[in-house]
């Protein structure tokens, strides 16, 4: 069964059609990467999924949990929480809290919303993820003592933290110098081969051949094309993927 | 003569010192309130609190302690603020906590727009609450942007104090003018100014000291 179903989902800001009807599915353990140019939509479908923004039309089906469905204008603030857990979001800016250490901003959350997780529990899992990121010496430094990678690489802790279905990137190394995106990468590959389920929005394409199961090209508003690397990005079909890649891959 | 005027002046420096704290412990909240009404969605609730502000902004404090102080007796004929000292004090006091609970809240409203909406989006897809998202996320950054602000205000609000003697609120001037008439000398009201000077000079070091605190996060 589908881990993530989306069907005809739409968004109109104004008047201006963002998305115009997206449908796909995803699997379990899958990584899945979306492409394309800026305005394509890829970063609001990814914010509709969220959540953070509200869909016009449409469902959004997570494990077989109607999760969205457009015609429920109002969901409760409460309802609203419990359905974003779902996901787990990396945003471009990491936005990690800065009054927080490294080891803060990944146990805030649970402690506040995993009631029945003992505080002892939660600050071994927040440790053990942080090593993993490879920032075990980083524990206690604040935000602004570290660098964009390192910062990207908390921010990821912080979202694996809350044991996420699925974990979203928002082009989690567009704001990072070239030299740091690496690090960054590295770690999300290592997910990825340890089948975490992953949405990553991204203008790595290279990245994004070597790591993904699935690959969607977005242009204007809908899913122009969709299939494994070896399709979209090595024999695409269509005319705008075509024009799209070549631009990045000269 | 020097010891005996500093005592007096003393007395008069407790009047001003009873105003300000007041005036800080109660417009202090109230102006966090009204910074949320000024941003509220609702048109009804944010129209009226933003034309209230312009107005309190606008005018002088003299004036508004002027029409709060005698503007009950002429427009109602109510004696809203009691007999004697009391009344006074009252009147006073409800004027300048208006005052600076509006200036507080534009403070305060600049302080909680300047946080990036990152930082809301990042707290609501780990899945806190609206209050943990203020309570837990926005609060400290809010406080760490308007200390300086805030501690200009405050420090004006030491020596605007003295402006309540125009409705004959007894504090630290009134006590300095009073040696004009009863002994004929200038120099206790000149020497108001050190009062005022030193107690600034606390509030300068204690605000330093808070913005040294949360100098730990950027």
């Amino acid at each position: 069964m589908a881990i993530l179903e989306v069907h005809e989902l739409k968004k109109k800001f104004d008047e201006d059609e963002v998305l115009k009807g997206i449908s796909f599915n995803m699997e379990k353990g899958q990584t899945l990467s979306i492409l394309g140019s800026s305005g394509s939509g890829k970063t609001t479908l990814l914010r509709c999924l969220n959540l953070l923004e509200t869909p016009d039309e449409g469902t959004i089906t997570v494990n077989g949990d109607l999760l969205f469905f457009a015609n429920v204008k109002q969901l409760k603030e409460d309802e609203l929480r419990k359905k974003r857990l779902h996901f787990g979001m990396v945003f471009q800016q990491f936005n990690l809290f800065p009054q927080y250490t490294a080891l803060e901003n990944v146990i805030l959350a649970p402690k506040l919303v995993k009631k029945d997780m003992e505080s002892a529990e939660i600050l071994e899992r927040g440790k053990v993820l942080l090593n993993k990121m490879g920032l075990s010496d980083r524990m206690d430094n604040y935000p602004h003592q570290l660098s964009g990678g390192q910062q990207q690489r908390v921010a990821i802790a912080r979202a694996l933290a809350l044991n996420p279905d699925i974990l979203c990137f928002d082009e989690p190394t567009s704001a990072l110098d070239p030299e740091l995106t690496g690090e960054v990468l590295k770690v999300i590959k290592e997910l990825s081969e340890q089948n975490t389920t992953m949405i990553i929005v991204t203008h790595e394409i290279a990245f994004a051949r070597e790591v993904s199961d699935e690959i969607i090209f977005m242009d204007q508003g809908v899913i122009a094309e969709q299939g494994p690397p070896s399709q979209v990005i090595d024999n695409p079909n269509n005319e705008r993927t075509k024009q799209f890649l070549s631009n990045y891959l000269k | 003569m020097f010891t005996s005027v500093t005592i007096s002046l003393l007395e008069g420096f407790l009047g001003t010192l009873k105003l300000f704290s007041l005036t800080l412990l109660f417009s202090l909240p109230l102006g966090l309130i009204i910074s949320f009404g000024s941003m509220s969605k609702n048109a009804v609730v944010r129209v009226p609190i933003r034309f209230i502000i312009w107005v309190v902004r606008g005018t002088p404090l003299m004036l508004q302690l002027l029409i709060f102080f005698y503007g009950p007796g002429i427009f109602f004929g109510v004696n809203l603020w009691g007999a004697g000292d009391s009344g006074r004090f009252t009147a006073a006091l409800v004027a300048f906590v208006f005052n600076y609970a509006c200036y507080f809240s534009e403070i305060f409203r600049g302080g909680i727009q300047s946080i990036p909406k990152g930082q809301y989006e990042a707290a609501a897809v780990l899945g806190l609450t609206k209050s943990q998202t203020f309570f837990k996320i926005v609060l400290l950054q809010v406080v760490k942007r308007i200390v300086p602000p805030i501690s200009n205000e405050v420090i004006t609000l030491v020596k605007d104090t003295s402006l309540a003697r125009v409705i004959a609120f007894y504090e630290i001037i009134w006590e300095g003018e009073r040696f004009i008439k009863s002994a004929g000398i200038i120099w206790p009201l000149f020497y108001t100014g050190v009062f005022y000077l030193i107690f600034s000079g606390l509030l300068t070091l204690l605000f330093g000291y808070i913005e040294k605190r949360l100098d730990y996060f950027k």
